[in-house]
Formats: C-alpha cells, sequence, structure tokens
C-alpha cells in the first residue's frame, strides 16, 4: 500500500466535499471513492479521514445522519449541506485559479 | 452566513456537551463499523483476517488518538475538560474530606470576614450619597449664620442653590405624654441644594421663607409614618411645636437623608426662630452648596475665599477666623472615619493573606502525597499544562467554596457588627449584602483560588516530576522545594499574625487606658435626662428661674436623691463658648478675646456630679438673682489664665456684654473629661441659671444622684416634673455610665474587631505551625529512627523538632516585628496614651506568641519522641 501523497493544506476540505456532492456516504466509502475518482493517486489516510469529517460537520458543511449501509448495519452518512454547496463553490473556484496559475508557470518554456 | 453556520453548529455544541455519552457512543460506532469494513477490504485483497484486522489498525495510526482528534474537532474539549476535571476534583475531594473541610473553613473565615468588613466600607465610604448628583455637592467646615449665607449667595455665582439647616429639638404636643421632635430648621433653598422632590404635597417656597412668613412644616417619611401611620390626608392638617401651630404642607421621600443627627420634621428658620436666624453671629447652620454644572472647582473656591475676605473685612467682630473652603460633602462625611476603616480593611486583608497561604500549604502538602498520581500522568503523556490546569480547577473549586460558606459567615458578621454598635460610623445602618458585596466576594474567592493555587500547582509539576518516580513513595518529601516552601509559609504566617496581634494588642492597651481614665466625676448611682423649656411659655427668666427653683426644691425633698441642673452635660456632645476677658488686663480687638467653654447650673451641681472642688467655694444659697454675680473656672482654666495668679476674687465677663456684667471667680474645680476619656478638658467657667443674662439658654439637663434604681429615679422624677408643668417632654435619658460606655463606643468597635481578627489570624497561624511541624516529622521518621538506636534521648529528639520549629518561629517573629514597627504608626490616631511603638506590647506578644508555635511544636514532638526505632527502621 503506497503511501498517500502529502495533500496541500486545505485540500482534503475540498476533495471530501466534492465527493460527497454525487451522494451520502459513510467515512470508509469516502475514502474509498476519493481514490477510485482521482484514478488511485489521492488518497486519505484513514487517521485524518474522521477528524477531517467531524471538523466539516463542526463547520455545518456537511450533516451526519445515521441509517441502514448495504449490509444492513447502522452507518453514519454524511451529505452536504446548503452552506457547504457555497463553500465548495468558491473553494473550487479558488483552486481552479491556483492550479491553471501553477500549471501555467510550471509549463513555462525556459 | 454566520448565522446559517451557528444554526448548524450550536446544537451540534450543546450535543457533544450534554450527551457526551451518546456522541462518544456514536463516535465508537462509526471508527468500529470502518474497522470493520477495511478489514473485509483487506481480506477481499488476499489478506488472512488476522493480517487484514492488523492492517485496518495500522491503517488508522493509533484509534485512541484519532478518536482524541475527533473530539478536538468538536472543539468543546477545552469546557469538557473543564467539566472533567470537576468532576475529578469531586471525586478526590471527596475521598480527602478532612482536608477539603478544612481548606474551605480555612477560606471561609478569611473571605468571610473580608466580606462582612468590605460592606461596612462599601455602605460607609464607596456608596455615593443618597443625593443626585452628590458629587456637586460641598460644605464648609464651619457652620455659618443665616446672613453669612445670605451674603455668600450674593457674593458668588458658581453655586445654584445654598442650603443651611440647624437641628433643633421642639415639643411636639400630640397625643398622651408629650415628646419632642428633632425640627431641621433650614432656608427654602436647602430642598434644592440636596435635590430632593417631596413624595407628598410640597416644600415652602422661597417667598414663604420669610420673617413673619406663614406657619408650614415638611414631613419626613419615617415622622410621617411613625407619628400618622403614613395617613395620605396628612396635607393641610396641623401640628402644634412647643407652642405653635404648624400647617403640613409635604412629605419627604424615604430617600431623604442628612448627615448627623436624624431630622424629623423641617421648617423655615426665618418663621420658627426669627431672632436667632438675623443674628450674624449665631453660626449654627450646616451648609450645602450646590455647584452649578461645568463650573470649574478652583473658581468656586476663588469665589469662596473672596467672600470670606469680604465678611471678615466687613464682620470682625462676627465673622473673623472662620476659614471658609469649600470641602466635598462626601469628604466631610466620611473623612474623618476613612482613616480607621481602612486599618480594619487592612488587618481583616491580613487575616485573609493568612488563610491564603494556609489554603497554599494544605494544598502543597495534598499534592506531596499526590506526587506519585501526578508523575505517573505526567509519564503517561499529560502535559504539564493540563495537569496545572486540573489542580487549580481543584483549587478555585474549593476557594468558590470557600467564598459561599464566607457569603454566610458575612452575613452573620453583618449581624455582629451592628450589634457593636458603631455609633460614630455615617450610613453604617446602610450595610447590607448587596450586588457590590457579592462581585467582591467573587472576585477574592477565584483570586484566592488561582494566585494560591498555582504556587503549589507549578511547584509540584515544574520542580516535583522528573525525579518523582525513581524515589520511593514513602520518602519522597513533597520535594525538597516543596517543604522550603511550606516553611517560607509558617514564616509569613507569624510574621502576619504578628502584625495583627500587636495591632490588637495596643488597641487593648490603649482601651484599658481609656477605661481607667478618671472622668472627674462619679458615674456610679447618676441619672441625667434632658427638659426644655418651650419660648411660647418660658419666654421671660423669671419663669424659668421659677421652674428651675420649683423643681430642684421637689426633687431634693426625695428621700436620699440629691439633683441638680446644668446646661451641658459632659459626654454629650453638647458645649457652648464665650469669648471672655479678664478684668483690669488690656482688652484684646473685637472678635479676638479667648474663648472658654461655658457651662450654666443650678444647685448644688458640683456635688451632685463629685466634681471635686480644689479651692475657694462652691456656689451656694447665697448666691441669688440679684446677687453679687459670681462664676467657679476649672483647673484647666486656671492653668491657661492664671497661671501664677489666685484666681479666686479676680472678675471675669463675657466679652461685649452690654450691659457690662462681671462675674467674680469663688471657687476652682478640678477638669471633667467633658468631651469623653480620650480628649484633654478645655478650659471652661461655670456660671448660674440664676444670675445668668441669656434668656435664651432655656434648656438644661438634671443630674440625679440617688439609689435607687434608675427606673424608679425616673418614674419619681417625671412625676414631680409633671406635677410642675405637664407639658414639659424628657429627653435623652440616660445613666452616666451608659454615656461614659458609650463614649467607648467606638474605641470598643474598632478594638472588637481588630481583637477578633486577631484570633483569628493566630489559630490560622498555629494551624499552620503545627501542620507543617507534624508533616515535617513523618518524613524524619527515618532518621529519628536512626538518631534513636545510635544512643539519641528523648529529650535530644525533641529539642531537634522544637529547634527547627522555633528557628521558623524567631524568623517569623523577627520579621512581624520589623512590619509592624513600619505599619503601627498608620493606627496612631486609634491609640490613646500609649505610641504606636509601645514597648511593652512590643516584647510582649512577640514572645506570648513565639510560646504558643513553641506550644504547636510541642505536641508533634512528642509523638517524635515516642518514634521506636525498631518500627521506623523496619520501614526501610
Amino acid at each position: 500500500m503506497s503511501k498517500p501523497s502529502d495533500l496541500v493544506q486545505g485540500t482534503l476540505d475540498l476533495l471530501l466535499l466534492k465527493i460527497l456532492t454525487l451522494e451520502p456516504l459513510n467515512g470508509f466509502a469516502t475514502s474509498i471513492r476519493l481514490k477510485q475518482v482521482s484514478g488511485d493517486v489521492l488518497q486519505v489516510s484513514d487517521g485524518s479521514l474522521y477528524p477531517a469529517l467531524h471538523k466539516l460537520e463542526q463547520e455545518g458543511w456537511i450533516k451526519a445522519e445515521w441509517r441502514p449501509s448495504e449490509n444492513n448495519r447502522r452507518a453514519k452518512f454524511y451529505s452536504l449541506t446548503r452552506l457547504g454547496r457555497r463553500h465548495l463553490e468558491r473553494e473550487a473556484d479558488n483552486w481552479n485559479r491556483l492550479s491553471a496559475a501553477i500549471s501555467q508557470v510550471v509549463k513555462m518554456e525556459a | 452566513m454566520r448565522f446559517e453556520h451557528w444554526l448548524y453548529s450550536i446544537p451540534l455544541r450543546l450535543r457533544s456537551l450534554f450527551r457526551r455519552s451518546d456522541v462518544e457512543q456514536e463516535l465508537e460506532e462509526e471508527l468500529k463499523l470502518h474497522l470493520e469494513q477495511k478489514t473485509q477490504h483487506y481480506v477481499a485483497a488476499g489478506l488472512t483476517p488476522g493480517d487484514a484486522r492488523r492492517s485496518a489498525l495500522r491503517d488508522m495510526d493509533g484509534l485512541e488518538l484519532r478518536k482524541e482528534e475527533c473530539r478536538d474537532a468538536r472543539r468543546v474539549s477545552r469546557l469538557e475538560d473543564l467539566i472533567q476535571d470537576l468532576r475529578f476534583s469531586m471525586r478526590t475531594l471527596r475521598k480527602a474530606p478532612s482536608f477539603a473541610a478544612t481548606a474551605v473553613l480555612t477560606l471561609a473565615l478569611g473571605i468571610g470576614a473580608n466580606a462582612a468588613i468590605f460592606s461596612v466600607v462599601n455602605a460607609v465610604l464607596l456608596r455615593s450619597l443618597p443625593y443626585p448628583n452628590s458629587e456637586q455637592l460641598f460644605t464648609l467646615r464651619s457652620n455659618q449664620s443665616l446672613p453669612d449665607l445670605e451674603d455668600i449667595q450674593k457674593r458668588t455665582h458658581s453655586f445654584s442653590a445654598i442650603g443651611g439647616i440647624t437641628v433643633q429639638a421642639l415639643n411636639f404636643t400630640g397625643e398622651g405624654e408629650p415628646v419632642q421632635v428633632s425640627a431641621g430648621l433650614c432656608n427654602a433653598d436647602l430642598f434644592g441644594a440636596l435635590g430632593f422632590q417631596t413624595a407628598l404635597g410640597r416644600v415652602f417656597t422661597a417667598e414663604e421663607d420669610s420673617y413673619g412668613g406663614p406657619a408650614l412644616v415638611v414631613l419626613t417619611n419615617g415622622f410621617w409614618t411613625g407619628i400618622f401611620g403614613a395617613d395620605p390626608a396628612i396635607l393641610g392638617k396641623t401640628l402644634r411645636l412647643s407652642g405653635n401651630s404648624y400647617t403640613v404642607i409635604g412629605v419627604l421621600p424615604r430617600e431623604f437623608w442628612l448627615p448627623g443627627k436624624p431630622v424629623e420634621v423641617l421648617a423655615s428658620l426665618r418663621v420658627v426662630n426669627p431672632l436667632a436666624a438675623k443674628f450674624r453671629g449665631v453660626h449654627f447652620l450646616k451648609t450645602y452648596f450646590r455647584m452649578r454644572a461645568g463650573i470649574p472647582l478652583a473658581q468656586a473656591n476663588a469665589e469662596m475665599q473672596n467672600v470670606d475676605q469680604w465678611l471678615e473685612s466687613q464682620y470682625p467682630e462676627e465673622d473673623k477666623d472662620f476659614h471658609r473652603r469649600l470641602l466635598p460633602l462626601r469628604d466631610a462625611i466620611v473623612g474623618i472615619v476613612r482613616p480607621e476603616l481602612l486599618v480594619l480593611f487592612a488587618a481583616v486583608g491580613l487575616v485573609l493573606l493568612i488563610a491564603c497561604v494556609n489554603f497554599a500549604s494544605l494544598q502543597l502538602a495534598r499534592s506531596a502525597t499526590r506526587q506519585r498520581e501526578i508523575a505517573i500522568r505526567a509519564a503517561l503523556g499529560a502535559p504539564s499544562g493540563r495537569l496545572i490546569r486540573q489542580m487549580l480547577t481543584e483549587s478555585v473549586f474549593l476557594s468558590l467554596l470557600g467564598g459561599v460558606a464566607g457569603l454566610i459567615l458575612a452575613g452573620l458578621g453583618v449581624r455582629l457588627l451592628m450589634t457593636l454598635k458603631p455609633a460614630g460610623l455615617p450610613r453604617i445602618g446602610d450595610t447590607s449584602i448587596d450586588a457590590q458585596v457579592l462581585g467582591f466576594t467573587f472576585a477574592v474567592s477565584l483570586l484566592t483560588g488561582v494566585v494560591f493555587g498555582l504556587v503549589p500547582a507549578l511547584n509540584t509539576t515544574f520542580f516535583g516530576i522528573s525525579a518523582k518516580l525513581k524515589e520511593d513513595a514513602r520518602t519522597s518529601a513533597g520535594g525538597a522545594s516543596g517543604h522550603r516552601l511550606r516553611k517560607l509559609f509558617v514564616v509569613s504566617e507569624i510574621a502576619i499574625a504578628l502584625v495583627l496581634l500587636i495591632s490588637a494588642g495596643l488597641m487593648i492597651r490603649s482601651f484599658t487606658i481609656l477605661h481607667r481614665v478618671d472622668p472627674g466625676f462619679r458615674t456610679e448611682n447618676l441619672l441625667t435626662m434632658r427638659v426644655e423649656l418651650p419660648e411660647a411659655r418660658y419666654r421671660e427668666q423669671p419663669k424659668q428661674r421659677q421652674f428651675h427653683r420649683e423643681l430642684l426644691e421637689s426633687l431634693n425633698s426625695v428621700p436620699g436623691v440629691q439633683a441638680a441642673l446644668v446646661s451641658e452635660l459632659p459626654m454629650s456632645g453638647d458645649y457652648i463658648t464665650h469669648n471672655f476677658v479678664v478684668e483690669g488686663r488690656p482688652r484684646p480687638p473685637a472678635g479676638s478675646e479667648p474663648e472658654v467653654q461655658t457651662r450654666t447650673v443650678e444647685g448644688s451641681y458640683f456635688r451632685v456630679m463629685g466634681i471635686q472642688l480644689l479651692a475657694g467655694r462652691d456656689f451656694g444659697s447665697q448666691d441669688r438673682t440679684g446677687s453679687l454675680h459670681v462664676a467657679v473656672v476649672n483647673r484647666a482654666f486656671v492653668a491657661q489664665y492664671f497661671p501664677t495668679q489666685d484666681p479666686v476674687g479676680a472678675r471675669v465677663e463675657w466679652a461685649r456684654s452690654d450691659p457690662s456684667d462681671w462675674m467674680t471667680i469663688v471657687g476652682v474645680v478640678g477638669d471633667i473629661k467633658h468631651f469623653g476619656p480620650g480628649e484633654p478638658e478645655q478650659p471652661a467657667v461655670y456660671d448660674l441659671y440664676s444670675q445668668t443674662a441669656q434668656q435664651w439658654k432655656r434648656w438644661m439637663y438634671i443630674a440625679l444622684r440617688g439609689d435607687a434604681p434608675p427606673g424608679i429615679l425616673l418614674s419619681q422624677t417625671k412625676q414631680r416634673l409633671w406635677a410642675i408643668d405637664n407639658q414639659l417632654p424628657i429627653t435623652q435619658v440616660f445613666t452616666m455610665g451608659d454615656v461614659l460606655a458609650a463614649s467607648l463606643d467606638h474605641q470598643r468597635f474598632n478594638l472588637t474587631l481588630l481583637a477578633i481578627f486577631a484570633a483569628v489570624a493566630l489559630a490560622l497561624a498555629v494551624v499552620g505551625i503545627y501542620g507543617v511541624m507534624s508533616y515535617a516529622i513523618t518524613q524524619r521518621t527515618n532518621e529519628i529512627g536512626v538518631r534513636v538506636a545510635l544512643g539519641a534521648q528523648h529529650r535530644d529528639v525533641l529539642w531537634l523538632i522544637l529547634g527547627q520549629g522555633l528557628r521558623l518561629a524567631l524568623l517569623g517573629g523577627a520579621l512581624g516585628i520589623a512590619a509592624s514597627l513600619a505599619l503601627t504608626r498608620y493606627m496612631s490616631h486609634l491609640l490613646f496614651g500609649i505610641s504606636p511603638r509601645d514597648p511593652q506590647s512590643f516584647i510582649a506578644i512577640p514572645i506570648a506568641l513565639l510560646a504558643v508555635a513553641m506550644l504547636a511544636c510541642y505536641v508533634p514532638a512528642r509523638r517524635a519522641m515516642r518514634v521506636d526505632p525498631i518500627v521506623a527502621l523496619r520501614y526501610e
């Protein structure tokens, strides 16, 4: 199991919020989904996942509810709130601008 | 945006706080499910279930740590820590009830005493005067006459109103026995100056406040309620006061208050007493100046100085040397008592300091027994900040408990203070546990808990931990630094206690000196009371004299009773002075003749009072109206004005008497303590009611000496007095013994408090030294065992321990003496007859304290003596 790439400070929040836009997921499913979506490049360690989720919940960006999972176990599902959707839009814009700028700099021919 | 954020976060935080177990359980469940899913994930990837589980756990990288991070994310951990700390404190304190009780009780004593004294300080010194914008109110140190006030009003512009009032007793013949009411005779401006509206009706106007104006009266709320049952139809009714009728036009609000003697009714001075009102020489008005808003004080002062000079130059006979300077009313009222209240406050602060030191010492001892627990927690990764916070929580918790218990004590203490009758303290009656006192108590408790919890906490965590685990629990002595700290505590406790003991000792010494002062007369079996003849029926002197004669004849005919009259009784607070001149000596300029105390008597006053006749003769039956005018002077008079000449036979008269009225001095009597046991007597001249030309002296005190109980003497007197005139109220009935005791009330109040504080301080210090010595001995059990095994005698062990205690006590004593020498001079104004460095107090009290300290060491030392070396060493 390869060590996950260090995520730029604050990007974990962005990624988690983005993952949760599609459908409510529990913690484990969120990490799997992130890995799949990023083509195995990005991975959040289990250790940072839950504190990050709890922090997002506390900020009011995601909300949690308990409901049965596939195998009928009670699981905590996180979903995006209205507040979170707005935050995500802003952060995504920021990210796009930042990454575009960084690629431009990196691609610059010497 | 913010609001929406709160909408989500507040319920979550509240839930984390109050449904902690639910939240915890959910966290547990969430992570457990994750681990199971991860394990299945690894199994699916081909690992054995055991390996899969281990890998899943490893990925989590410390399950408990992650849980703690999640809790942190919920951001109430600080508050949760506090609650947890509190719970932990309560649990551990319940296991150490004697420690908790001692700590709380110690603090309760210190905080309670402080809260009680603070509530007095608050009522007397801090609370603003009950007048609107009271900072604009000023007064003059000297009383003024009404013409003076009129001139000041005319010649200044800084004041919106200048009020003047004199309090006088009027006879009120309502129903039943005649009584006296205390009447405030004032000008109309007084109400404006003080800023009071009426509760009912109105006050008199400037037009009504004029010579020959209508006879109107304004009632205070207390009089209205007490005499008329708060009758709402009181307005327009008439009151008979000293033979005249007055119409009630208003009732003052309950808040109305005047410093000094309480007032029951108010009326215009110009209407009630036009003679005195017009007379510039009668300086009997207390003044209240209300400064206009925005006027600089310097301007008002300058104006006042100009008026003062103008009055002096214009009326040198009446208005010289009055030194009219504006004085903030507040300073005038509380200025005298401020220093002594501050002494008491400082004293009680020292008591609190000792209590706090004991508290810190107790905590230090306790933390010593918890060293291993703390060391283990530190070793398991508890940050020292967290440990300190936990100990502080416990300390603050205890100090707040102490504060609550202290408030209860303060409530009792305030009641006790009231029974001590601190008569001289203005507004003391308003003392109560109010919001300020609560705030003060809370602040003191909190500060105590933090400051005196921090010392042991820091000591334990910073200086203790590293070495602790290595040490054997039994020999860990709370750390050498801890023990050094406790010794320091004991030294400072002894020093502070000594300061308080010496202060109290000085007070006790000066009180006994005061008590032993010879008042110059015999107080036993002496009953006194006051009677005033109303002007309406007794304006002429022959009528007054007839009354005097008949009364004395009637009273003296009672078997076993001797009666006499006097215009000013010793220690009544009353006095009258006159300027006088001696025949044959050059006359000083008018207004600057020497002043003497003047007392007018009738009957065998000196014999009744037991005042010693030193030379010449007493007044006798030959001294009558129309015979040679005679006077008796006191020893102070002779010492000042006839130091080398025999006064008997010399003639004196009141300055500027018209017509000339020389009095021949026929005798010299001893000095009496007219102004209280602590005050020196002033030169005095006694003359006779039957010879004085002062027809305005219509009041008198009756002095009765008789073996019968005071109650019987009083009823006999009433019977005989009312047989002569049944309209005369009798007031101020006191035995002279009571009067003398009351004159010491003030000193007794200060003394009692200081003595209580000193006793508490001593008790706390003894507990402190006992605790430290006992502890030191348990620490040295081994060593003592070895010494005994090597042949040390009981005596040697005893001296070993006592010597250790003695060193601490001597050091504390020396510091205490030095501090006392520096501090007691601030209480010199409370002392009488001894210096604030009275050698007896400074020698005897430290020795006594040393003895008590030794006793506190002796008890644990005896325990040390009985240490069995076998037992002591077996523990090794």
